[in-house]
């Protein structure tokens, strides 16, 4: 375990080593891309239709996922393992691969939390947004959102192996498809004409979505939680398999 | 010697970039199809959402479900212009300034800007999304029951321009700090252009001025699709006038060259060393 963690701590390490003021562009991006957003709803919410979700635990569902964006929608290096000299880091270590991608990821997320994350949660009670949870089982919820990400991300990774020289491609339309059908950014719920019904049972509706849903009050929680277990008995045991048969199909042509 | 540029070179060094482009097409057929696919799926998913949010609440902020079904798809008629000039990074200028390969610009016997300018066509595999964009545009403009005229035509056309301008300004007001920076700032016209582009599909009408206000001038998301689109509809906002996206589009620009020109400088001077003896970027 000490092993995990000091990779994770390099990594985390990793993303500060030019200076904290090289993740400053990022931070302010998120800051500005949350703070209309919050308007945005408070705009849209005003209208008065009836959707199932009140203006408050809207404005809580947008923050919390901007705050946890990196844990609802888990994406590791192995996106661009083929091209990014990630192969030889990590096989050049006596480590498990798919261990050492978990603990590079989960270091990755730190100084961000820190940086961005952390503060915000201080500010925006300020501003009368709620981040406390409507129910326990949200924890529980967001570990298995974030199990259920890196299996879906193996699978992809696993992909660009098969395809070798569409990792940016597929990493674009992978994201593209997440943000849409994780209900990250908008919850499936609001979605129109039967759709949030239909996109309900996908699994991707297991990410992010589920555990902020839970977070704001107005899942399911069963129901929720048994399709995210279902989830990740389904797609783990594929991501293990896929992986074993496709590491051997890995080409590297530098960066 | 550098060759003599005229309109008729530029023209033919578009249809050299054109020729790679399709070239690239059939050659890699598989690889150029699930490119133009992911182009689509990836902006089509970022408009996709605002659309069908102001189709459930029946439109955002004084907007009607139409009227950002018009503003998305200029949104997305503008994403097919950048994607189609701006294949080849020289809109994401921070890259080729960041790892060094603006060297490789040096030895050709051609102005800097005129390359930048000609080398990212790609017509064949980047125009979906313009394509898409503009039936998205006549389907919007018929259900408003607009009835465009030449004039109106050639606004959208102006308005079009001043957009691209506006983003390739600003690529390039921040990509100079690729110049002092290369390693830290090599992304940086990513977090400027990608980074902010779900921001500009907001519309931004019903939001309080000191949300609007900022999103027009320093961080001018609202310059992107919304501000024109209502320009567009005849409703220019904020009491700015319909001039406004122009008059911003060439202070931005004028700034943006001052400040790239004095780090070209520096980096002419200083250079940049990238590469290790085995290939990798540090």
């Amino acid at each position: 375990m000490t092993k995990y963690l000091k990779t994770a701590h390099l990594s985390a390490l990793e993303k500060t080593n030019g200076g904290i003021i090289y993740l400053l562009p990022d931070i302010i991006i998120k800051v500005c891309t949350l703070i209309p957003l919050v308007f945005l709803w408070r705009v849209v919410m005003s209208s008065g239709a009836q959707v199932g979700i009140t203006l408050e635990q809207m404005l809580s569902y947008t923050v919390i996922s901007s705050l946890l964006a990196d844990m609802l929608v888990v994406k590791t290096p192995a996106s661009g393992w083929l091209s990014e000299e990630v192969l030889l880091q990590l096989y050049g270590r006596p480590l498990p691969v798919l261990g050492q991608l978990v603990a590079i990821t989960v270091g990755g997320w730190l100084p961000m939390l820190l940086l961005f994350s952390l503060p915000m949660v201080l500010f925006i009670p300020l501003i009368d947004i709620n981040l406390v949870p409507a129910s326990s089982y949200f924890g529980i919820s967001l570990l298995l959102c974030i199990s259920l990400g890196f299996a879906v991300d193996f699978l992809f990774a696993c992909l660009s192996i098969k395809l070798r020289n569409m990792s940016w491609l597929i990493d674009r339309v992978r994201m593209a498809i997440v943000a849409l059908f994780s209900g990250t950014v908008i919850p499936i719920s609001l979605l129109p004409h039967g759709m949030a019904e239909a996109m309900k049972y996908q699994p991707f509706a297991s990410l992010g979505g589920a555990p902020l849903m839970i977070f704001v009050g107005v899942a399911n929680i069963r129901e929720t939680i048994a399709l995210q277990i279902a989830w990740n008995l389904i797609l783990w045991p594929l991501a293990l398999i896929t992986f074993r048969k496709s590491q051997e199909g890995m080409v590297s042509y530098g960066g | 010697m550098a060759d003599r540029i005229t309109f008729k070179r530029i023209i033919k060094l578009y249809a050299i970039s054109a020729k790679m482009d399709l070239a690239w097409l059939l050659r890699d057929t598989k690889y150029a199809l699930a490119g133009i696919g992911a182009d689509l799926v990836s902006n089509l998913s970022i408009v996709s959402g605002v659309f069908l949010i102001s189709v459930r609440f029946g439109g955002i902020g004084g907007m009607s479900a139409d009227e950002v079904l018009f503003m998305m798809s200029y949104s997305t008629v503008i994403t097919g212009i950048f994607i189609m000039f701006g294949a080849g990074n020289n809109i994401h200028i921070s890259r080729i300034i960041g790892r060094g390969q603006l060297e490789h610009l040096f030895i050709q016997p051609l102005p800097l800007h005129v390359q930048l300018a000609t080398c990212g066509f790609a017509p064949f595999t980047g125009g979906s999304n313009f394509i898409v964009g503009a039936i998205l545009m006549v389907i919007a403009v018929n259900r408003l029951g607009l009835q465009p005229s030449y004039g109106w035509m050639l606004a959208l056309i102006a308005y079009q321009l001043t957009t691209m301008a506006v983003i390739v300004a600003r690529a390039y007001l921040v990509s100079s700090m690729a110049f002092y920076a290369p390693v830290a700032a090599e992304e940086i016209s990513g977090t400027a252009i990608d980074g902010t582009w779900f921001m500009s599909t907001f519309p931004l009408s019903g939001m309080p001025s000191f949300i609007q206000i900022p999103l027009v001038t320093i961080l001018p998301e609202g310059m992107m699709a919304w501000f024109p689109s209502l320009c567009l509809l005849g409703k220019p906002p904020l009491g700015l006038g319909a001039y406004y996206p122009m008059l911003f589009a060439l202070v931005i620009s004028f700034v943006a060259s001052y400040i790239f020109r004095k780090g070209l400088n520096y980096y002419v001077t200083k250079g940049s060393n990238r590469y290790v003896p085995y290939g990798f970027r540090r």
